[in-house]
């Protein structure tokens, strides 16, 4: 773990400074000192050096990335390696989902956070309170609201919205509390096709709203809500056009920089995020003009599904880029599921709005927490022939049930489409990354004598 | 005489094959993986060939494959130990009149594979990351029982009563268990039975998860183990094959696609010989028909149209 990059990027000492500027501005000189002299908490180094082989990876394994990337590269450095404060405007809110409607947030005069977490080093302090089968994802996050020194550092939150989706994170609402968080319950039905969990999901949604107004004081207004949908709009915009760089083959975009991209907006600042995504596809024009490649002809085309691979925790798609697969799309919450679809407003009114909003975030979602879910496999064959996909890597964390069992269903509508699948039970630590390795490697070749056959 | 290699560096053993231009299996080596895989792999391929009398030159292609592939720069290439299991087993597989689902208990997983019938993988699962059901197992057990791998098979078939059920499906809880069993006075060849069914029935369920289809080919280390070999075909219930040396598929398997991809590089380059040589062909007849400015239909290189 340590060792060579130590030595080209003193990062351990880079990460002692937040905090100093933080508390106001001693002297520059006098800091470094001590920041040698302390030794660094423990937690703060194993993070940041989980954080750093993550990037290592996603930067210096592949030749010729995007110039672009590099905002995003650079915001990773400065938010996880260095562990930079996050400047977020006013009132601070946490989501642990993307079933809270953020357009409600910003409309409101607050800044939303994504809190779902990816790190090992809080997995491991989640373990420490958490039943030992829980999923990483959700130890993962407590772990880090519950850690002394959370990273990424938004500072005090003013309210956490907790969606009821699986039966993890409804209990973890309570553990939230017990940490002296804020939580809302933003109450989620359990079926979506019904009328009656319509009606039920747009009520939560309001009060929801009514969660946001006690805490912010300012009221939802047509003007507020209609400015805060256009700004997300952009986002989504930008979004679907980056996605459609990647139906180009041979591939002209990396699935682990569209993770990176998407994992980004967790935290990022809302417009800024837009700038450097519009400033992305720009360039990734450009390259597709002139027909750069960003991985070879013959490179299996895989569908990402399951559990979602959040930073740093990109184990699973970097293996796959690594071993020579291109990840051309994906069916994760953690991406194409967040920002893919888009609010459509009938009326330019605030209920009618509201419900719109309350749709956009039930209807099209293949979360497997619904009972039933035949949405997932449609969307799963329908990106695997616009993009022309050669395979479908579909992750389970252990311990999330939902996804585990869905694996059934899933694999029979693939296999019924002759479409491979590789199946992976997996977790946030690194240990089976050598088993995974000769799992994956072993998928992409079957995929290449496939084709060779067919050909 | 071109030869092609194929070396297997797994967790446990190291196995080594060679191939003639034939594709027809020369010799075949089998060592201790050791700690340093890298040196020990090097020297298992130079103990062949010596004893193969073939010069290092001769060999044309090597493939690695196994745990310690990637640590194996000298190979021309690296394959995973499922493909290379495939087509191994495939080519094994013929004389017994073809396989289709491959079994593969490893020193530190076990796989099940399934196969089309040229050898390619269509389907695999492979064990979590969880020694239960693997060659550990095996050498935990015998450890405890104190005796050799080898004669596992022997006690099996030796027991006076029928095989003890073994509970526990991770390794270090069963090695509580056998002693347990051991203190309450009960044989070791019922102890060892009973362990070969709790592999086979883990392994079992392994397989149907892959599906079964005609006979099954079971290899790897573990498959040397009559014991093992008689529980498995019992709870597979179906024609089982076992090579003669179950440890070296997967080698002779990357020995074969060395061969193959050696022959497909050479054909690709002739072919790409051939079509330089026939565009030169073409430039220097338009060359010698040139008569100036109207040289032609086709043009010349200084008169192109």
């Amino acid at each position: 773990m340590n060792g060579p990059f130590d030595a080209k990027r003193p990062h351990l000492s880079d990460a002692k400074k937040p905090h100093l500027i933080e508390a106001a501005a001693p002297p520059p000189a006098a800091t470094v000192v001590t920041a040698k002299k302390e030794p660094l908490p423990f937690g703060r180094g194993k993070q940041a050096q989980e954080a750093e082989r993550t990037l290592n990876h996603i930067v210096d394994d592949f030749d010729d990335n995007p110039q672009a990337m590099q905002y995003f590269y650079e915001l990773f450095r400065k938010v996880y390696c260095r562990g930079e404060s996050i400047a977020m405007e006013g009132v601070r809110i946490g989501t642990t989902c993307i079933h809270a409607p953020e357009e409600l947030v910003y409309a409101m005069g607050a800044t939303p956070v994504r809190l779902c977490n990816g790190s090992y080093h809080y997995d491991q302090i989640g373990a420490e309170f958490m039943p030992a089968k829980s999923c990483s994802l959700v130890k993962a996050t407590l772990g880090m609201l519950n850690s002394e020194d959370p990273v990424p550092r938004v500072g005090k939150l003013d309210l956490i919205v907790n969606p009821t989706t699986c039966d993890q994170k409804k209990k973890a609402s309570a553990m939230m509390q017990d940490m002296g968080h804020p939580v809302f319950d933003l109450e989620l039905p359990n079926v979506k096709e019904s009328e009656a969990s319509r009606v039920y999901w747009r009520r939560s949604v309001k009060q929801f709203a009514e969660a946001i107004r006690g805490v912010t004081g300012k009221r939802l207004t047509r003007k507020n809500l209609r400015a805060a949908i256009a700004r997300t709009q952009r986002a989504e915009r930008a979004f679907r056009v980056l996605d459609g760089f990647r139906l180009a083959s041979p591939s002209v975009f990396l699935g682990k920089d569209a993770f990176l991209v998407v994992n980004a907006y967790f935290f990022d600042d809302l417009d800024r995020w837009c700038d450097a995504v519009e400033a992305l596809n720009i360039e990734l024009k450009e390259r597709l003009g002139k027909a750069v490649r960003a991985a070879q002809k013959k490179a299996p085309r895989i569908i990402f599904t399951g559990s979602p691979p959040i930073f740093p925790n990109l184990k699973l798609p970097l293996l796959i880029e690594r071993s020579g697969g291109v990840v051309v799309s994906d069916e994760t919450c953690s991406a194409n599921r967040m920002l893919y679809d888009m609010t459509a407003v009938d009326e330019w009114l605030v209920n009618d709005m509201v419900d719109s909003l309350a749709d956009k975030y039930l209807k099209p979602c293949t979360c497997p927490i619904f009972t039933k879910n035949e949405d997932r496999r449609r969307r799963l064959l329908e990106l695997v022939q616009k993009f022309q996909a050669d395979g479908v890597v579909y992750q389970a964390f252990s311990g999330c049930q939902v996804y585990e069992m869905e694996q059934r269903s899933v694999a029979k509508t693939l296999n019924e489409n002759g479409v491979p699948l590789l199946y992976v039970e997996t977790d946030y630590s690194p240990d089976d990354e050598g088993q995974l390795s000769t799992r994956v490697e072993a998928f992409l070749e079957s995929i290449k004598t496939r084709k060779r056959n067919r050909a | 005489m071109n030869y092609f290699a194929g070396l297997d560096i797994g967790s446990t053993a190291i196995k080594v094959a060679v191939v003639d231009e034939d594709g027809k299996l020369v010799g075949v080596h089998v060592t201790p993986s050791g700690s340093l895989f890298y040196k020990n792999a090097k020297e298992a391929f130079e103990t062949l060939l010596a004893e193969l009398g073939i010069e290092r030159a001769q060999v044309r292609y090597l493939i690695a494959t196994g745990y310690g592939r990637k640590l194996y720069k000298d190979a021309d290439d690296s394959i995973s130990e499922i493909t290379a299991n495939g087509f191994g087993a495939h080519e094994v597989g013929k004389a017994f009149g073809g396989v289709r689902t491959i079994i593969n208990i490893g020193g530190q997983d076990s796989k099940a594979i399934q196969i089309d019938g040229r050898g390619g993988v269509t389907n695999f699962v492979m064990n979590d990351k969880c020694a239960a059901g693997t060659g550990r197992f095996l050498d935990v057990a015998a450890r405890n029982l104190e005796i050799d791998l080898e004669e596992l098979g022997d006690y099996h078939f030796a027991a006076t009563a029928g095989p003890l059920s073994i509970n526990s499906t991770c390794t270090v809880f069963a090695e509580s268990e056998i002693i347990g069993l051991l203190a309450q006075g009960h044989g070791k060849g019922e102890i060892i039975s009973g362990i070969h069914y709790s592999i086979a029935k883990r392994t079992a369920r392994l397989a149907k998860k892959v599906g079964l289809e005609d006979r099954v080919y079971f290899d790897g280390g573990p498959a040397l183990n009559k014991g093992l070999v008689a529980a498995l075909q019992e709870e597979i219930g179906r024609e089982m094959v076992v090579p003669e040396r179950p440890q070296t598929t997967t080698a002779f398997g990357a020995a074969v696609l060395a061969r193959a991809e050696f022959f497909a590089e050479r054909a690709e380059r002739l072919a790409e010989e051939k079509e330089a040589m026939a565009q030169d062909a073409i430039a220097k007849a338009v060359a010698a028909h040139c008569d100036g400015p109207q040289c032609g239909p086709v043009g010349c290189a200084s008169h192109a149209h």
